[in-house]
């Protein structure tokens, strides 16, 4: 625990792209569950990242995001339907429960429920594509361009999280063998025994910190402008994805505006798809979001089309 | 024209009333390789600061005196010139380290000093090469080995362009294979590359030739200034300790005499053919199994472990059947690579971990049903950081509350674990404050006050001087004479001969070899410097005075530290 | 470090984010300024939370300012290891604070900030990310502020102060669950989303509190020694 990153490397292709390419992609996935709540689109995006983390190898870390999320997204799916009474489609009447009274269960509560709780779970997708895919140092990176203090203090502190979780247990093998039992006592003993370790490991730490400071400062650190190392190379698929990215957002965002990719949960659940314009706009939002697993997929498949883009 | 050049200088850190460094006076030429030397607080450090400009600048205090580098006042030179021109690398690879990929630590320093990204692409991929990094590029800086670690805070410094690298003591946390990298790449950093270096190293062995000059340092003064040959015939008469095994051997062999004084085991070995061309060894082909047997017979073992098997959670197994039996009432020594197992077989021993498989017996007592709180009864551990003891206030109650934890009165045991380790006039200090060797006393003293009858130490000698060694060295020396015994964990080959009379070597979780420490002399790696001079002739050398005894058929001889 | 600019953008922030408050207090139609707003408060805290890193970026720091930030915000991020014995307490409110205390309210908000993105680039970041960088940010930074103009605070206010991030964390947290998920919101669905974690708030709150009687006093002491000692050796 906190010894080891959570990206490994595995050579996919989401992991080959260009930072910026891969941030706006999963932008995209991001920010589209949280302003859309037409539940085709949802359903769609779920999917799309789903595909995406199954063939990016990051089914393990999804799974365990999931285990995480569930929770959360079934409360969402019960709360609603429980808290709220809106919609006209009474499915059944709830006897009085404690504190919230007796209640009528809709199906327009129903389903949304269903779908916040579909929105939830496309936003963790997106948020395990990004543990898996994405390095924190290409992230810190890009951020050195324009914020290099914050930068630099990010990647210092995470360089040092492994190398104090190494120290702190350390110390605690240290004090087990003087016979400190941390296992045992009341909470305030406990607190006690624990508070010795942080106060421990608080003085060396400090201690330690004036030398890399010194380090620092012998490596030139604050004696003037400084330039920025970015060694990024810049692809084709690079712009491909991110020009995908974008039109997704574009796209969804108009479609939004013009209430083509709205749909009406209360009183009664409304048409899925309103019309030709309707469908236009869902298919060329989706295609934008498969498009870089497409290529991804020839990229994978195709040594030619990998040496081209 | 000397490349640096430091004259009568004298400085006062801050709040301090004693100099830390006091009338310097250094010349260093374009290309030269200055060794310095010295004991903890001798002032080696702070001339490092110095020459590196992070004194005044970084440390504040007083200074008198000048310091030139190529002809100009180094005050006069704009900050970001200065530590491009006089680069420097720091003794702990754990905290000189700030970003988190190998690539991005080269970077730092080029991106402090500005440079246009093609120029540092360059620089990168150049010094990358030539440190042969470039696998290494992409790795998260924590989890390289100690010695890649050093090695990408040289590549981090070489690859600013200095004209004078400074090195303070950057072998000292690392194990001998590393180290022995480490000073590779400096000869080849001077020899081929024309770098000016001054290194400042405690552990001669491998770096003493090396050297153009040497330095010793003592008071914040410098107390010699010459070749290393004469430096060690000069050290001898004073008495001062600064001379590898080979070195003091032949200097101690030739005191009066005017010929250059061996300095490897090479020339050494030339030199003793040509003066004492003795008879071929006898060979002494002892089968060590039969060395090692003789001797665990006699007395009842004081530690029994068998078959034993451990596998880290994250998958690497670290120990596979280990087997070993160990004595009461000896200084046991184990040998072994990084990753043999070391570390894990004392922390099995200590019972932090417990075996998957086999296991241990400590005085007849199974230990792994006890919980790693209770063993502390049983035996002292000391870990590698003197500080992760440190949790009182003072000295005494640090001792105290290692009895408290145990239930134990004070029999005045804490009063007596003071005196044998002079912490008295420490007694009401707080442990922080004191200098490192005094922590690692007060953490001894504080696993010691249980009176275990066993103790284990982690790399014990890790950072300490030569004083601070035989100190230590006599210490553990009383109480094996005690009664006790005391199993330590070492890279320090010179410590393990010195005063270690068991051997046990690891390797790959294995016991490869175990017996008296004499089967050092046979092995290729951990033979010490003397047994590798007298490898193939007779008698049984390990140390200078045995060296000194064989040649001279046993004249007294007074050099020697021990 | 720049405290005195440090506050002025710690106030500006409280002040917009009161203003917000009231403002949907006034309406007295919480539910449904919040249905709209979700995006709206997002986007505020988001946009406080990068006003904070400009800050810091803008400041001059030197190198052992940037040591000893780094080194705090990677301690309070290695005590989000959950300890064998105390299952979920996690004491880094607590670290924030006393660091925002002792080294200023910049300094206490980038401890808070970078503990939490640090330790998630190992624990997994998540849609929470930004939200514990702001709150345990806000943490250190009021710290700072505490610091600044009560220099003197006794040991009971301190350990309120404490008992009160302890329980702010979790509220705030809470928050933008509530605000992206729960739709129909409305009082009694505001109530039971904070009434099913009030157990936890409560421990943490409670935590902190033990956490600062046991040790707070010693760690602040540690810290202010250490700054002493940092400012006159130079740099």
């Amino acid at each position: 625990m906190l010894k080891h990153l959570y990206y490994r490397d595995r050579g996919t292709f989401l992991q080959s792209l260009h930072p910026a390419a891969i941030l706006s992609y999963l932008a995209a996935l991001l920010l589209l569950p949280l302003f859309l709540t037409h539940p085709l689109y949802l359903v769609s995006i779920l999917l799309a990242g789903l595909l995406a983390a199954f063939t990016a190898e990051a089914a393990a870390g999804w799974c365990a995001y999931l285990t995480v999320g569930l929770w959360p997204a079934l409360l969402l799916l019960l709360m609603n339907p429980l808290l709220s009474s809106n919609g006209h489609t009474v499915l059944f009447l709830l006897p009085p429960l404690p504190f919230i009274g007796g209640r009528t269960i809709t199906l327009e509560a129903l389903c949304y429920g269903a779908v916040m709780g579909m929105r939830f779970l496309a936003i963790i997708t997106a948020f395990a594509l990004y543990n898996t895919q994405v390095h924190p140092d290409r992230v810190t990176g890009l951020l050195s361009r324009f914020a290099w203090k914050s930068a630099l203090l990010v990647s210092l502190a995470t360089r040092m999280i492994p190398t104090l979780t190494r120290e702190l247990s350390a110390a605690r093998e240290v004090q087990q063998l003087r016979g400190v039992d941390f296992g045992t006592g009341n909470l305030r003993q406990r607190l006690q025994k624990y508070g010795w370790l942080l106060e421990l490991l608080l003085v060396s730490s400090l201690e330690g910190s004036l030398q890399t400071a010194e380090a620092m400062q012998a490596r030139a650190f604050g004696s003037g402008p400084r330039s920025s190392y970015l060694r990024n190379p810049v692809r084709l698929r690079d712009y491909l994805c991110s020009c995908s990215a974008l039109a997704a957002l574009f796209l969804s965002i108009y479609a939004r505006v013009r209430g083509y990719a709205d749909f009406t949960f209360y009183p009664q659940l409304g048409r899925l798809v309103d019309g030709v314009s309707g469908w236009f706009f869902y298919s060329a939002v989706m295609l934008s979001i498969l498009l870089p697993l497409i290529i991804g997929w020839g990229w994978q498949r195709w040594p030619y089309l990998r040496s081209k883009i | 024209m000397a490349l640096l050049e430091i004259e009568d200088l004298t400085y006062y850190y801050p709040e301090r009333s004693e100099p830390s460094l006091e009338q310097i006076n250094i010349q260093v030429s374009e290309g030269e390789l200055l060794l310095v030397t010295g004991g903890s607080g001798s002032g080696k450090s702070t001339l490092a600061r110095l020459l590196a400009g992070l004194i005044p600048e970084f440390y504040g205090g007083k200074i008198w005196g000048s310091y030139r580098l190529a002809g100009a006042e180094l005050k006069g030179w704009r900050r970001r010139a200065r530590h491009s021109a006089v680069g420097i690398v720091f003794q702990d690879p754990e905290r000189q380290l700030v970003m988190t990929s190998v690539e991005g630590e080269i970077a730092f320093g080029l991106e402090n000093l500005g440079l246009p990204r093609r120029e540092m692409f360059r620089r990168a991929a150049e010094v990358m090469t030539f440190l042969n990094l470039l696998p290494l590029r992409d790795q998260f800086t924590t989890h390289l080995s100690g010695g890649e670690k050093q090695k990408l805070a040289l590549a981090s410094v070489i690859a600013m362009h200095p004209r004078i690298l400074i090195l303070d003591e950057p072998t000292s946390q690392l194990d001998p294979v590393a180290a022995a990298d480490i000073f590779n790449l400096v000869e080849s950093l001077n020899r081929e590359m024309g770098y000016t270096i001054i290194l400042i190293e405690q552990r001669l062995e491998r770096c003493y030739h090396l050297a153009d000059r040497l330095i010793i340092m003592e008071g914040g003064r410098i107390i010699c200034d010459a070749a290393p040959g004469e430096a060690a015939r000069w050290q001898l008469r004073k008495g001062l300790p600064f001379i590898p095994p080979v070195a003091r051997f032949f200097a101690s062999l030739s005191s009066g005499a005017d010929s250059p004084v061996p300095l490897t085991v090479r020339e050494g070995r030339r030199e003793l053919q040509r003066t004492a061309p003795a008879s071929p060894a006898p060979p002494d082909h002892l089968p060590l199994s039969t060395v090692s047997r003789s001797s665990t017979q006699k007395k009842e073992p004081l530690i029994r472990a068998s078959g034993l098997w451990y596998t880290y959670p994250e998958g690497t197994e670290a120990m596979k059947g280990l087997s070993l039996e160990l004595p009461p009432g000896e200084l046991i020594t184990i040998l072994g690579p990084n990753a043999s197992g070391k570390s894990t077989l004392l922390k099995l021993l200590a019972g932090i971990i417990k075996p998957q498989r086999g296991k241990i017996l400590l005085q007849g007592q199974d230990t792994r049903g006890l919980a790693p709180s209770q063993m502390g009864r049983y035996l002292g551990y000391l870990s590698q950081n003197p500080n992760d003891y440190l949790t009182r206030d003072t000295v005494e109650e640090e001792l105290k509350f290692t009895l408290d934890n145990f239930g134990l009165s004070d029999n005045g045991v804490c009063a007596e674990m003071m005196k044998r380790l002079a912490l008295e006039p420490l007694r009401g200090l707080n442990p922080r404050d004191l200098s490192s060797g005094e922590r690692q006393r007060v953490a001894l003293a504080s696993v010691l006050v249980t009176e275990p009858p066993l103790l284990l130490l982690d790399e014990p000698t890790r950072g300490l001087d030569y004083r601070l060694k035989r100190e230590l060295g006599r210490f553990l020396g009383e109480i094996v004479a005690a009664g006790g015994t005391v199993v330590l964990v070492t890279h320090d080959l010179e410590f393990a001969v010195d005063y270690g009379e068991r051997v046990v070597l690891l390797f790959d979780g294995t016991v490869v070899s175990e017996g008296p420490r004499e089967i050092l002399r046979e092995s290729i790696f951990y033979a010490p410097q003397m047994a590798r001079l007298f490898r193939g002739r007779a008698g049984n050398v390990l140390t200078v005075e045995e060296g000194l005894s064989t040649i001279n058929g046993g004249r007294a001889y007074g050099g020697r530290s021990g | 470090m720049a405290d005195g600019a440090a506050d002025r953008w710690i106030k500006m922030g409280a002040a917009v984010l009161c203003t917000a408050g009231l403002l949907a207090a006034a309406h007295w139609q919480l539910p449904f300024l919040l249905q709209h707003w979700a995006v709206f408060t997002a986007s505020l805290l988001l946009a406080a939370l990068v006003l904070f890193f400009i800050r810091f970026e803008r400041s001059a720091i030197s190198a052992r300012e940037v040591g000893v930030i780094a080194i705090l915000a990677a301690l309070a991020a290695v005590s989000r290891i959950p300890f064998a014995a105390l299952p979920g307490f996690q004491p880094t409110t607590f670290i924030a604070i006393v660091s925002g205390y002792v080294f200023g309210g910049q300094a206490g908000f980038m401890v808070g900030a970078v503990g939490a993105l640090g330790s998630n680039f190992f624990l997994g970041q998540g849609p929470w990310t930004p939200f514990q960088m702001l709150f345990w940010g806000l943490a250190g930074a009021s710290a700072g502020a505490l610091g600044r103009y009560f220099p003197g605070m006794s040991r009971a206010a301190m350990a309120v102060f404490n008992t009160l991030w302890g329980f702010l964390f979790g509220w705030l947290m809470n928050l933008f669950f509530v605000v992206f998920f729960i739709k129909p919101l409305n009082w009694s669905s505001f109530l039971l989303a904070y009434g099913a974690s009030f157990p936890f708030d409560c421990f943490h709150a409670f935590g902190n509190l033990l956490l600062y009687l046991l040790l707070g006093c010693r760690i602040i002491k540690v810290l202010r020694r250490f700054r002493l000692k940092m400012n006159y050796t130079g740099g």
